[in-house]
């Protein structure tokens, strides 16, 4: 698919516990997203760049992660590639790097960009609860018109495009007593959108 | 499709395993295939209306051709000794191209964590150099490889630093010869037949012909059973599918000699089927 501009919510900060590397999807981009010791959000390309090898399969050694084909070790932040178990006594060439894309974590979720040039995510006007993201087999846009035509009140709600034909809805909730009923809205909304899709 | 793999013969089938009246359906190339073997067992490889395939049974295995033979089966000298115990090691289906495949078994980085306690272990993974050159009829011959293996082979006692050599003598086929734990100065030889079922899916068929110091051919397959079940998850995490042969798609180091090699060698063969080169411009989005 198209790749979008701007910035998508990719995950929820609750998703990045220390030593877990979550795979998300955007725009067809597979994304491996974990976190620093010092909290960094990294959003990588979920492979590495000598055998295409997924990063998703890989483990966090402290502040690096670990491809798990050769042992290959990236760096939190700047992606460089810091050990080359097969010459453990070169300098890895700095050329060796894994794809960054941004990452700002905001509001308890996490969001990303592939293009474009908008500086940050949307200030959101309230901080609220997040939701559970509710995947959708249906694209984006359908949903966007869906939300447009019939808001749901007291929800902020973002769509996370993840190919053609699938997107994820992520959100915040204004009122933390209320999440259980928006979850059953977007359920709803969720069986509509499919059904018209199907 | 590009004719080095059409006019190939390429392993179909593991013909040990072919029953009578228990036809097997395959693909090659992404063309349909029933292998069977009748009463009199003699086997055949038809396509989807029946017509006949090229086909041969050679080093245990059935072969097919789509095309017209370039080159006959290739020839396997090890074959003709007669302390040998020669086996079919299994048939793994596998969600990649037979191009990645092929490029696994030549690596050398990945056994000490991939195959970690068996053929290799940390820290010794530094990978020394070693020599990578043509083949007289084309192909990639690289050799010196030496490499320290805690379990080498099903009958190794101890761990030892082992001697590699490897063959790529065609474009989906090779062989590694490996110092033998009985008898260090000769080679255990194992051959990878890559069937490619389509661009991003495979069947690795494996042949063993090692020295018979009383390995049984039961404990071979177990063992290369094991080893590759440790590869196929890697391999099938790979992205893309398709093996990259064009300049700059991924970054080797130099311990992916062969690997640089073989890449090389199948760009300058027109292999594009299965691959992604500068022919399709570059990675897919």
């Amino acid at each position: 698919m198209t790749v979008r501009e701007g910035w998508h919510p990719i995950a929820a900060s609750d998703d990045l516990p220390a030593g877990h590397i979550y795979a998300a999807q955007l725009c067809d981009v597979p994304l491996a997203v974990w976190r620093g010791q010092d909290g960094t959000v990294n959003v990588w390309e979920d492979r590495c760049p000598h055998r295409g090898v997924r990063f998703t399969i890989g483990s966090i050694h402290g502040d690096e992660l670990r491809c798990q084909y050769h042992a290959w070790r990236f760096r939190s932040g700047s992606g460089a590639c810091s050990a080359i178990p097969a010459h453990p006594t070169r300098k890895p060439s700095s050329a060796i790097r894994a794809t960054l894309f941004p990452g700002v974590e905001r509001d308890g979720l996490v969001w990303t960009k592939l293009a474009g040039d908008q500086d940050a995510p949307p200030q959101l006007d309230y901080a609220g609860a997040v939701l559970r993201a509710i995947a959708v087999n249906c694209t984006a846009q359908a949903i966007e018109i869906a939300i447009a035509r019939a808001p749901l009140p007291g929800v902020r709600l973002f769509v996370q495009p993840v190919s053609f034909a699938r997107a994820v809805i992520r959100g915040l909730a204004e009122d933390v007593s209320r999440l259980a009923e928006h979850d059953a809205a977007l359920e709803r909304l969720r069986r509509g959108l499919e059904r018209a899709a199907a | 499709m590009d004719p080095i793999l059409w006019n190939d013969w390429h392993v179909v089938a593991d013909a040990t395993a072919l029953q009578c009246d228990r036809p097997i359906t395959t693909r090659l190339l992404g063309v349909p295939l029933t292998v069977s073997r009748d009463a009199q067992g003699a086997v055949h490889v038809v396509g989807t209306d029946g017509s006949p395939i090229v086909s041969d049974v050679r080093h245990g295995f059935v072969w097919a051709c789509l095309g017209k033979p370039a080159r006959p089966i290739l020839s396997i000298a090890e074959l003709a000794e007669p302390d040998r115990c020669v086996t079919t090691a299994g048939s793994f289906g596998v969600h990649v191209s037979a191009g990645r495949v092929i490029e696994n078994f030549l690596d050398l980085g990945h056994l000490g964590h991939v195959h970690a306690g068996y053929l290799g272990q940390e820290p010794q993974t530094a990978v020394e150099p070693y020599e990578v050159a043509r083949l007289p009829d084309g192909g990639v011959h690289a050799s010196g490889c030496k490499v320290f293996q805690p379990v080498s082979s099903p009958t190794a006692q101890s761990g030892f630093v082992v001697e590699y050599q490897y063959k790529v003598e065609r474009a989906l086929t090779a062989s590694l010869y490996k110092s033998s734990f009985s008898q260090p100065d000769r080679f255990d030889v194992i051959y990878l037949f890559a069937q490619p079922l389509d661009e991003e899916h495979a069947i690795a068929h494996v042949l063993e012909i090692f020295i018979d110091d009383g390995v049984s051919p039961a404990a071979l397959r177990a063992f290369q059973q094991f080893i590759f079940l440790q590869d196929k998850p890697i391999l099938e995490n790979q992205i893309p599918k398709r093996l990259p042969i064009g300049q700059r798609m991924e970054m080797p180091v130099l311990a992916d000699k062969t690997s640089v090699a073989y890449r090389r060698w199948l760009a300058e063969l027109g292999v594009t089927y299965g691959t992604v080169g500068a022919h399709d411009g570059g990675l897919p989005a």
